[in-house]
């Protein structure tokens, strides 16, 4: 089958432990980015004002079920003139430039630190340590274009270029497996999937905030402001009289009750 | 089998004329589950390939024809009422296809490196 015969001792100490190598730099990689990940730290402003944006988010788009006088004392608070909440909370912005945050510049650095910089090592290592010789076949043809950058120490014009060498076999590695640490460490990862979405609950109410609020709030003022008031509750009591001619069917299932469970 | 873990976790939406509320963690557990099949069905798949010894071409068109199969049975076991778990049908048989390629290259070129050329 094969043209060309392979040492038995290259399966054994080079193949595998390429895969192993390979396999295990990735677990251990997933491991040690969960020890260096840091709990982002947010000011209790920061939280308060995404929690003011909220309110008046929900205001806006909720509002229609409360009586107008409350909706008028609730968009007074944000948006009155002089004592207005957005006209008279003075933020000063958030710094633009992650470059100014050491706290941002570290995650970053450990980014590239955890993913990186292993890939970069590990790969010259096993390009250097196993470099001179070919060590496996890829089952498709390659052209020859492939041949200096797969067969990178084994100048053979003739050799045929789906002949690769540790490299080549490394990255491939590299990305086959990629999808099966997805497999392997999604089974224990449930924990970490858990307290993914609590970071992200979390994350999503001091979003507005985040970037400058005094931005935000300006936004949200203007969103207010054009935010008229109509009652969606006015002719609630002829509609549900409407609705339900008899009492025949008390839980029937266009009954009320089940109707505003949803909601 | 897998698929039916998360697959009851979603609200129900009886309610007619109400907008359709949908679990987003169970979306994302039945996306991930869908993405492990399809994981498990390349690596198994590109076992096989290597064993019997496909070169070339017929390795890409073995690869095809076994997730189309998959896609088939994961629509089949998905049934008639998919849209309980599935917003629409085409992540069924598209997801997963090209990132599950490279799963199966490797575990092609592994496995015929081993019974093939040594």
């Amino acid at each position: 089958m094969a043209e060309l015969l392979l040492d038995p001792n290259i399966r054994l100490w080079v193949v595998l432990p390429i895969v192993f190598i390979t396999f295990f730099v990735g677990i251990i990689r997933h491991y040690v980015s969960l020890l260096l990940t840091s709990q982002k730290k947010v000011s209790l402003q920061q939280v308060s004002d995404g929690q003011a944006l909220v309110k008046s988010r929900l205001l806006r788009e909720n509002g229609k079920f409360i009586p107008r006088q409350s909706f008028n004392m609730r968009k007074q608070f944000f948006n009155n003139e002089e004592s207005g909440f957005f006209k008279t909370q003075k933020r000063e912005g958030v710094a633009q430039n992650p470059m100014a945050d050491p706290s941002m510049l570290t995650d970053m650095l450990k980014g590239n630190l955890t993913n990186i910089l292993p890939m970069i090592v590990i790969g010259g290592w096993i390009n250097w340590t196993f470099s001179g010789f070919v060590i496996t076949k890829v089952p498709f043809p390659l052209t020859l274009r492939f041949k200096p950058m797969l067969q990178r120490g084994v100048e053979l014009a003739s050799l045929d270029a789906s002949w690769v060498s540790s490299a080549s076999w490394y990255f491939l590695n590299v990305f086959g497996l990629r999808s099966v640490y997805s497999l392997i460490l999604g089974e224990n990862n449930a924990a970490d999937q858990a307290r993914l979405m609590q970071q992200q609950m979390s994350m999503s109410q001091p979003m507005g905030a985040n970037p400058d609020p005094m931005k935000a709030f300006k936004a949200e003022w203007e969103a207010l402001e054009i935010c008229g008031h109509k009652w969606a509750l006015e002719n609630v009591e002829d509609e549900l009289i409407e609705r339900s001619p008899t009492p025949v069917v008390p839980y029937g299932p266009h009954n009320f009750l089940s109707k505003m469970k949803v909601k | 089998m897998a698929t039916s873990r998360g697959l009851h976790a979603r609200t129900d939406l009886q309610v007619p004329n109400e907008p359709i509320v949908y679990n987003e963690l169970a979306i994302r557990t039945n996306m991930s589950i869908l993405s492990y099949c399809r994981t498990f069905v390349s690596a198994i798949s590109g076992s096989s390939a290597g064993i019997l010894g496909l070169t070339g071409l017929e390795g890409f068109i073995f690869y095809f024809i076994v997730s189309f199969v998959f896609s088939l049975m994961l629509c089949v076991k998905a049934g008639r009422n998919w849209q309980e778990f599935f917003r629409h049908r085409q992540p069924l048989v598209t997801s997963g296809l090209f990132g599950g390629l490279f799963t199966y290259v490797l575990f092609w070129t592994f496995l015929y490196g081993m019974v093939h050329v040594y």
